[in-house]
């Protein structure tokens, strides 16, 4: 292992947790609405940080420049796409699960 | 367990306006200026920085920066104000991630959803806009519906002073457009 | 470290499948819906997962197209496909 493997390596890991994480969310939340909440926040984060992991290991500027632009794509598709399903699934009079 | 009807339809919805055209008068052509190195860094990053492939780059920069002059919204942001923005929205996201990554895997959930209307102090556009996407992304909170005076919010969980944290938010959001927000009109 | 990259987008196909499970479910188009931003979401760690382990440049490319659609397909969807509101297939 290099020195910056002992920073990408966690970062890549945890990354792969969120996403694990956020589909746990997807197969035990009661309701589409607190489904969009596990998604969009934990993909987000769970993206993030891989793309923190392979900016670390990239060996040029221009690829840190596109991985972090791949990354702000997601993210703006993630919450825009997360509020019309929201907002479509209210409309539509989908119920909201309340403890 | 009960299931509630979010009761939507009663709220008239606000659409986001089509950007009104725009072509650069005098003194845009600064503002076309920084379009355009933005988006000649946005090129050289796409191509990884392969210089034989200017000869179609800088046509599709011209065109990309006269398009989005012509497009641009009334609001813009305020650079050294988004310097500002970037940390508290990365800090402020991953704990959203880690909160709801936290409740998803718990044994017992703790969810308690319920619906928060937070009354906008913003201007309508792409203030309120921004401020509608970053929401859902922060801890606990979903936005639901821009409507024509609040933000319609679905809260995961009801440990959370939601409004305070709005309210902290749309500061954080105005600062970024430069707008001045009326305080304590609805105080 | 390529290992380590194989093994983690393997895990990455384990929520693809947690998000097809979710598609086919459903039970509102919603969620499904939802389901086919998890594949473009997902779809894009892998290939920059794949890039790094391949070193093979062009799969980020790849991944930069897959975020572009992601985000079209999924507004077109809302858009057109699911904009007259009607009954949904709600099982509840």
């Amino acid at each position: 292992m290099t020195p910056s493997d002992y920073i990408a390596v966690p970062l890549l890991v945890s990354g792969v947790m969120f996403f694990l994480a956020g589909s746990a969310g997807l197969l035990r939340f009661p309701d589409v609405y607190t489904r969009l909440h596990a998604l969009t926040k934990s993909d987000n984060v769970g993206l993030g940080l891989i793309v923190a992991g392979l900016v670390v290991e990239a060996d040029s500027w221009f690829v840190v420049g596109k991985l972090l632009f791949i990354w702000l794509l997601v993210l703006l598709a993630g919450a825009s796409v997360a509020n019309l399903i929201t907002k479509g699934a209210m409309q539509r009079g989908t119920r909201m699960w309340t403890r | 367990m009960k299931l509630i009807q979010p009761n939507l339809r009663a709220h008239s919805s606000e659409h986001t306006s089509v950007w009104p055209l725009r072509w650069p008068g005098r003194g845009h052509w600064l503002g076309f200026l920084r379009r355009a190195t933005l988006y000649a860094l946005l090129w050289l990053i796409v191509v990884e920085g392969d210089l034989s492939s200017l000869w179609i780059g800088v046509p599709a920069v011209l065109v990309a920066t006269t398009a989005s002059t012509a497009l641009r919204s009334p609001a813009t942001m305020i650079l050294h104000e988004l310097f500002r923005f970037v940390p508290f929205f990365l800090i402020h996201s991953l704990m959203g991630g880690v909160d709801v990554a936290w409740r998803a895997v718990h044994p017992r959930m703790p969810i308690a959803p319920h619906l928060v209307e937070y009354p906008f102090q913003l201007p309508p556009g792409l203030p309120r806009v921004f401020m509608a996407n970053t929401v859902s992304l922060l801890p606990g909170t979903l936005s639901a519906d821009i409507c024509a005076h609040f933000l319609k919010v679905h809260v995961l969980t009801d440990r959370r002073d939601t409004t305070s944290e709005l309210r902290k938010l749309e500061q954080r959001v105005a600062a970024l457009f430069g707008v001045v927000l009326p305080e304590g009109a609805l105080e | 470290m390529q290992t380590l990259h194989f093994i983690l987008a393997l895990l990455l196909f384990l929520t693809l499948g947690a998000g097809l499970w979710r598609a086919v479910v459903g039970p509102t188009a919603a969620d499904r819906m939802l389901a086919v931003q998890v594949f473009g979401t997902t779809a894009v760690t892998i290939t920059l997962l794949f890039a790094q382990a391949f070193g093979n440049a062009a799969l980020r490319d790849v991944a930069l197209m897959f975020a572009v659609l992601a985000a079209v397909t999924a507004v077109a969807f809302v858009r057109r496909a699911w904009s007259e509101v009607g009954v949904d297939d709600d099982s509840e």
